[in-house]
């Protein structure tokens, strides 16, 4: 239900597209940066961004949208959100599907532990950086996790 | 309810629609009515964005690329008044 003012305002194509171009621009600054810590910088800008959608409950609708601008026809296959922003403002030739994947399990991880006040970053160098918090989404959340449930079921 | 605004937003915003600045004796309900249209029109030109805050609630804030320009724009001023002033 769209209870304050700030949820009236609608989300439009233009309003998209600006926020896609914004995350390219932090790639591209990650790209330039030597700091080894830049990555988390953009991917904070992606769990931000998709963390608001998924407030309102519009990611997915959102995420489609935007790889339907980004490729500017209907597109029919459209992954999970995190991968598909992921997939839509970074260098196809530097990120493959392999880490765009590993990027979005550690984001969709994030998403369901992390507290409110700690920043991206911090909370994903606390667990161990972004190739272990994909590990533990694989684990906690993960079909491995589905698996492991039914054999307990089974047993 | 309120729209959450960081301060250099709620500057931009200020300076850039002064016009139609809703004026204090409007009620509220109507004071952020306005203030919804011009959020909707800055996001399309990418001033604003929409974040999660540490309550869990939907806030507005300045994007990086506003921020810079802000601060640019300060600096500058800064150095009339700093040349002025000699």
């Amino acid at each position: 239900m769209l209870r304050y003012w700030s949820d009236r305002i609608a989300f439009t194509d233009q309003a998209l597209k600006v926020n896609v171009e914004r995350l390219e621009r932090e790639w591209g600054k990650y790209q330039r940066s030597r700091d080894r810590n830049g990555i988390y910088r953009y991917l904070a800008a992606v769990f931000e961004l998709i963390t608001w959608w998924q407030h309102y409950n519009i990611a997915e609708m959102y995420a489609r949208r935007a790889i339907c601008l980004k490729e500017g026809r209907p597109v029919d296959h459209v992954p999970e959100p995190f991968a598909a922003i992921i997939q839509c403002t970074a260098d196809p030739n530097k990120v493959d599907y392999r880490m765009r994947s590993k990027w979005s399990r550690a984001l969709r991880y994030a998403f369901e532990f992390k507290r409110r006040k700690e920043t991206l970053g911090a909370f994903m160098r606390r667990r161990g950086g972004i190739n272990r918090c994909a590990t533990k989404f694989a684990r906690r959340l993960g079909r491995a996790s589905s698996k492991a449930a039914n054999s307990d079921l089974v047993k | 309810m309120k729209i959450r605004l960081d301060t250099y937003l709620k500057a931009h915003l200020e300076e850039s629609h002064s016009g139609a600045r809703p004026r204090r004796n409007r009620d509220s309900q109507d004071r952020e009515a306005v203030l919804a249209d011009m959020l909707a029109e800055a996001e399309a030109a990418g001033d604003p964005m929409r974040y999660p805050n540490a309550k869990g609630r939907i806030g507005w804030r300045a994007t990086p690329q506003l921020r810079e320009y802000l601060k640019d724009l300060k600096a500058d001023a800064d150095a009339d008044a700093e040349e002025e002033a000699m």
